[in-house]
């Protein structure tokens, strides 16, 4: 059974559609990358999935049974656009008052279990509005965390960590997803660390899901290529160019050759050409290439 | 990561725990204090200064008619209610519009704050994301309501008591005895459930727009508004009280639903 199955979903905002006929299956216990751009209707299907906002038509199926059922709501959790905590309580009050939302039976023990998990015991006592965007996030982290939930909707949750924070949230969902059989769908724009967790991607495009993918379906999708640098880049960008078909030049100063090709023969190519290549690698295009590449696709269409 | 497990969320368990919650906000928010302490300044005041106004005279420059201030209250019991006899000569002047009553307004300054804060803050998202039913909902903010309404009533009494006190007005009983006055203060806490739920079916239709469920809620209690001097006298009798706590029941559990209907049918974010 799926964590989430959503059919022909659509929502309509007055005559703007926001999301169009959108199918989408999470398996359980997936990380589940949701991947697309600002207006896509990521957040309208997250808000929908959690029943903040009404479908204009289509199902939506967690565990089997319908999103509005009481109990499968109720081990759910989300973060969606912000944590949702008063600004004037401290942090610990927030999280206090969630947990007795929950009716969770150990409260104090909860609460510290989730601020250690996320690394803000020291700040517990802070007013959540005199926390910084990094230690909101955190926070929002740890609400979610409260309870135990099967299925966790995080919307944008590594924006605005800094690179500790990112790698500790990357531990935290590497670690509900693969000891705690957790449930996590995660919408990013930070494609470099999504790839680094999800099991599963969704790409979705103008309400529509354009490409949905297991990882290891990703990766034998994802071109390998060769990248190299040497002295003079504009000359052995000419040169290969002439041999071979695809040659482009990326941002960190590589030639990049996706022709299907071995290495040697391009070094052997190119050292009878008199041209000294200082370093050589095969690489793969990583999921925010993919991503371009395929949202260029669809437009060029 | 071992925290403890979500419990089966039965509708008992959800209800109180939402409560708890609730409860423990109100008493918490700083603006439950800052309407308290209006209510009880309030009375203080409007009995004081109109006491030290009488007496002062006032002249029209263009006539030359000299106006001597009479005394607007002349007995304590008058700023919480009058007795239907005299009320229609009274209907106008100062007593009629500055006495307890006026105190459900600040019952709906209070909800649609509470309730405001619960969409602006995000907090509803992560409450109806793990409950799809609202039920709970609108039962505990009605409670909450109902509870800051009637403690607001009960801080307005207290100063009335003071300021007539400090005014050295006169706490004699005319024309009515204790049991009217408990009786009537009794009518006014039950009329809280029926202006109660008013106030939060606007303030869910406002959601974060604090200032549009503050005058939705103005508005339609101006409508009731005269019904509450009408139903809840002076010379108040255990009627009254019956009829004030059938219309609380009929207005919570009529309008709550309605309430209740809002919340489903609406975006709630």
């Amino acid at each position: 059974m799926n964590a989430i199955e959503i059919r022909n979903l659509y929502k309509n905002f007055g005559q703007k559609q926001a999301v169009c006929g959108l199918n989408m299956t999470v398996p359980k216990g997936a990380i589940y990358g949701f991947i697309g751009e600002n207006g896509s209707g990521k957040s309208t299907t997250e808000k929908m999935i959690c029943g903040l906002i009404h479908p204009t038509s289509g199902t939506i199926l967690i565990n089997g049974k319908s999103h509005t059922d009481i109990d499968e709501r109720s081990k759910m959790s989300s973060l969606i656009e912000s944590p949702g905590c008063f600004p004037n309580c401290s942090v610990w009050n927030n999280l206090m008052l969630q947990a007795t939302n929950l009716s969770i039976t150990n409260k104090e023990d909860a609460v510290r279990k989730v601020l250690t998990l996320v690394r803000m015991e020291g700040a517990a006592g802070n007013k959540y509005k005199n926390c910084s965007l990094g230690m909101k996030q955190r926070i929002g982290i740890a609400m979610a965390l409260l309870g135990d939930p099967e299925l966790l909707i995080l919307d944008e949750p590594i924006n605005g960590l800094d690179v500790d924070g990112m790698r500790i949230m990357r531990e935290i969902l590497v670690d509900l997803a693969l000891n705690h059989q957790k449930t996590i769908v995660i919408s990013s724009h930070i494609l470099g660390e999504l790839e680094k967790i999800a099991t599963h991607y969704g790409i979705i495009r103008q309400g529509k899901m354009i490409k949905e993918m297991t990882a290891e379906e990703f990766n034998a999708e994802c071109r390998t290529y060769i990248a190299l640098k040497s002295k003079d880049l504009e000359k052995t960008k000419f040169i290969l160019k002439e041999k071979y078909n695809r040659v482009e030049e990326d941002e960190d100063g590589y030639l990049r050759i996706y022709d299907n090709v071995e290495s040697s023969l391009i070094v052997e190519y190119l050292y009878n050409l008199n041209i000294i290549i200082n370093e050589i690698k095969i690489d793969k295009v990583g999921l925010e290439e993919y991503y371009i590449d395929l949202m260029n696709e669809k437009k060029g269409r | 990561m071992e925290t403890n497990k979500y419990p089966k969320f039965n509708f008992k368990k959800r209800l109180v725990s939402m409560i708890k919650v609730d409860f423990r906000r109100m008493c918490t928010t700083p603006i439950y204090y800052i309407i308290l302490g209006v209510a009880l300044i309030v009375p203080i005041l409007i009995l004081v200064m109109t006491t030290l106004m009488v007496g002062t005279e006032s002249v029209d420059h263009v006539t030359g008619e000299v106006t001597i201030m009479e005394p607007i209250f002349t007995n304590v019991w008058q700023i919480i209610a009058s007795i239907p006899s005299t009320s229609s000569e009274m209907s106008l002047d100062l007593t009629t519009m500055c006495n307890i009553d006026m105190m459900f307004f600040a019952g709906a300054v209070f909800l649609c704050i509470f309730v405001s804060e619960d969409f602006k803050s995000g907090y509803a998202k992560n409450l109806f994301t793990i409950r799809s039913s609202k039920v709970d909902y609108i039962i505990s903010k009605t409670l909450i309501g109902i509870v800051s309404g009637i403690t607001i009533l009960i801080a307005f009494f207290i100063g009335a008591l003071i300021g007539g006190a400090l005014a050295s007005l006169s706490f004699e009983l005319v024309g009515v005895s204790v049991i009217n006055i408990i009786m009537c203060m009794l009518s006014k806490i039950l009329l809280v459930a029926v202006f109660v739920p008013i106030f939060l079916v606007m303030s869910v239709i406002g959601k974060q727009k604090t200032w549009l469920s503050m005058i939705l809620s103005f508005a339609a209690s101006m409508l009731l508004f005269t019904m509450v001097s009408m139903i809840s006298p002076l010379n108040a009798t255990f009627m009254n009280v019956v009829l004030c706590l059938a219309g609380g029941i009929m207005f919570s559990v009529g309008i709550g639903s309605i309430s209740n209907l809002v919340l489903k049918k609406t975006s709630l974010v």
